[in-house]
């Protein structure tokens, strides 16, 4: 480690601490490690324009934003949530139990948390407030317990993300985050029907089982999406770039033209809504880049990985070590930074303890969607605060017993590999 | 001001025009592979031109401070006074990098109209140049944000977790 990595690194953490925006702390940092070693200052720029015009998967990003977009504005979140309702509403607790169904349903459609809290999450919590029949507080709990499934379980923004920094395989990736997607919903309902219980929560009025099939045709198009997504990805078909614009593409016609509830003003202000957040989020992929660069020349990640082996760190131990890790700073950092900028300074370490890298993957990106609901920095919790007015405090003290399920379930994604790593087996993952 | 609306305006078409073009190439590639059999070579590289182009155009046009993804914690917690400095400090260190590596940033990006682009042959420091731009505009927000804070004594900033993720 150089002199000039410790004013870099100085840098970047003290402007960050300030409230610089992250890719600004981490360009003007590269800036001055690359004059504290000589080197020629068009350096960083150089690395952030090659790597953001040479990384073809990361066109994905955007364009899971825009599907993500497009399917919120129009009404296909509305007959997801009736279909839902159809459903599970006649349980007790039943919104609860249809918050997280549609959270299942819609993550198979979004590649974003925060897009699946704002969309059909908003639409959610105004149901269960209506008539005072559940507190605001747990509302919005539950819909951010559960929006955190949203790129857990395919597509998934986070997972492209991994897939950028440790080379490990897109198709694969999501087919790892699926049982353990389901996982967690099965935690969160379990949780949902323990406080059903104490507290009397209503049920629905139970839907007649002869409505259920036009509520299903009503939902069926958009039922359709994650089928379309996932034969596209594993049938080969195409790629999961690919995929997701055949995803923003089907959400775009289906919106437009099948249930005409987009109008062109309402898209052109998805696609400026859109075209922001992809700036935002290509920025800091783009200073990540210029990170890894500095990082890899200065050799930290085998430097780490060699020093673990010298004091023989079991896989189990260092697995523990940097979960427990990755949720503190989950408490502070939001999910990107960490993926793109802290995680890769840990994948030479896990080739070097043979550690699988998509249940690692999945386990970081199921790590960090944790993060986004613990306070004091979850965004989650910030989002639905902005969007509904329901105070912070009363969203955070709803979350904790969520959240503790929601670790629960972490543990074991942790400890047993398989629960990710079967699906991706059956298709001829080979590890 | 009609004027700056009208910019503003004008800023934001871009953007929505960018991400269009770029999603309606991608449809384009798909397309022309899955359906016509006959992959078209330029798309892929268009939608990464147009990528690479949404991303500067925003960050250095559009983008206004709390839409970054950022650390705010301890900014939002400071009280006011402190803030200022903290705003001050984050905006006088993006310009002094930024105007420090401008004449080594320009010399890269015009020494690169020695190459053109694989398939669409378009040479590179055009294809480049958006950075030049995206460093202007950051120097010239951080600039006029240094100025408001030094003016107004109540400099609040609004803060906006809204970010993607």
């Amino acid at each position: 480690m150089t002199e000039a990595f410790i004013y870099c690194i100085a840098m970047i953490f003290g402007l960050a601490a300030l409230g610089t925006p992250i890719a600004y702390s981490i360009l003007v940092g590269a800036i001055v490690y690359l004059a504290t070693k000589g080197q020629d200052l068009a350096l960083a720029a150089e690395q952030i324009i090659q790597g953001l015009f040479e990384s073809f998967v990361l066109l994905a990003v955007p364009l899971f934003i825009v599907a993500a977009n497009i399917m919120n504005a129009g009404t296909i979140s509305d007959r997801l949530l009736s279909f839902c309702v159809a459903l599970v509403g006649r349980f007790k607790g039943g919104l609860g139990h249809v918050n997280v169904v549609a959270s299942l349903i819609f993550s198979g459609m979004s590649g974003s948390a925060i897009a699946d809290a704002a969309g059909i999450g908003k639409v959610i919590i105004e149901m269960m407030t209506r008539n005072n029949r559940y507190t605001p507080g747990f509302a919005a709990a539950i819909t951010a317990a559960s929006a955190t499934i949203g790129p857990i379980i395919p597509p998934s923004i986070p997972m492209v993300l991994y897939a950028l920094v440790s080379d490990s395989s897109i198709g694969y990736l999501f087919l790892g985050g699926i049982t353990p997607g389901l996982l967690m919903g099965g935690v969160l309902m379990a949780m949902v029907a323990y406080k059903a219980k104490v507290h009397h929560f209503e049920s629905e009025a139970p839907v007649p089982l002869r409505e259920m099939p036009r509520l299903t045709l009503r939902a069926f198009p958009a039922l359709m999406l994650p089928v379309i997504l996932l034969f596209g990805i594993y049938g080969g078909a195409t790629t999961p770039t690919e995929a997701a614009a055949v995803a923003a593409a089907y959400a775009l016609v289906l919106a437009g033209f099948f249930y005409r509830s987009l109008s062109w003003k309402g898209l052109y202000s998805i696609l400026l809504d859109s075209s922001r957040s992809s700036a935002a989020v290509g920025l800091v992929i783009g200073g990540a880049l210029i990170l890894n660069y500095i990082v890899a020349s200065e050799n930290i990640p085998n430097q780490l990985a060699g020093s673990l082996q010298n004091i023989e760190v079991s896989p189990l131990a260092f697995l523990v070590g940097v979960n427990v890790l990755l949720l503190l700073l989950g408490c502070v950092l939001d999910a990107t930074t960490l993926i793109l900028v802290v995680i890769p300074l840990f994948i030479p370490s896990c080739r070097a303890l043979g550690i699988d890298l998509v249940h690692f993957g999945v386990v970081v990106v199921v790590n960090s969607m944790i993060g986004l609901i613990t306070p004091p920095y979850g965004i989650l919790l910030f989002v639905i605060n902005a969007t509904t007015g329901i105070s912070l405090q009363s969203i955070i003290r709803e979350v904790l017993p969520f959240l503790v399920v929601l670790l629960i379930a972490l543990v074991v994604i942790v400890l047993v590999p398989e629960v990710v790593l079967w699906l991706p087996k059956t298709v001829g993952y080979h590890g | 001001m009609p004027l700056l609306r009208w910019l503003k305006a004008g800023a934001e078409f871009v953007a929505v025009i960018l991400l269009a073009a770029m999603f309606s190439f991608f449809i384009l590639q798909i397309f022309s592979r899955y359906v016509l059999n006959e992959p078209l070579s330029w798309t892929l590289e268009a939608c990464l031109i147009t990528w690479l182009w949404t991303v500067f155009w925003g960050c250095g046009v559009l983008l206004r401070d709390h839409e970054h993804v950022k650390f705010d914690i301890l900014y939002l917690g400071a009280p006011n006074r402190l803030r200022r400095v903290f705003a001050l400090v984050s905006a006088a260190a993006v310009i002094v990098a930024f105007v420090t590596t401008a004449p080594a940033t320009y010399d890269y990006i015009s020494f690169m109209k020695i190459e053109r682009s694989s398939s669409l042959k378009i040479r590179l420091d055009y294809i480049f140049s958006i950075y030049l731009l995206f460093m202007a505009g950051a120097v010239v927000y951080y600039g006029v944000r240094a100025f408001r804070i030094l003016r107004t004594p109540e400099f609040e900033d609004r803060a906006n977790p809204e970010k993607a993720e």
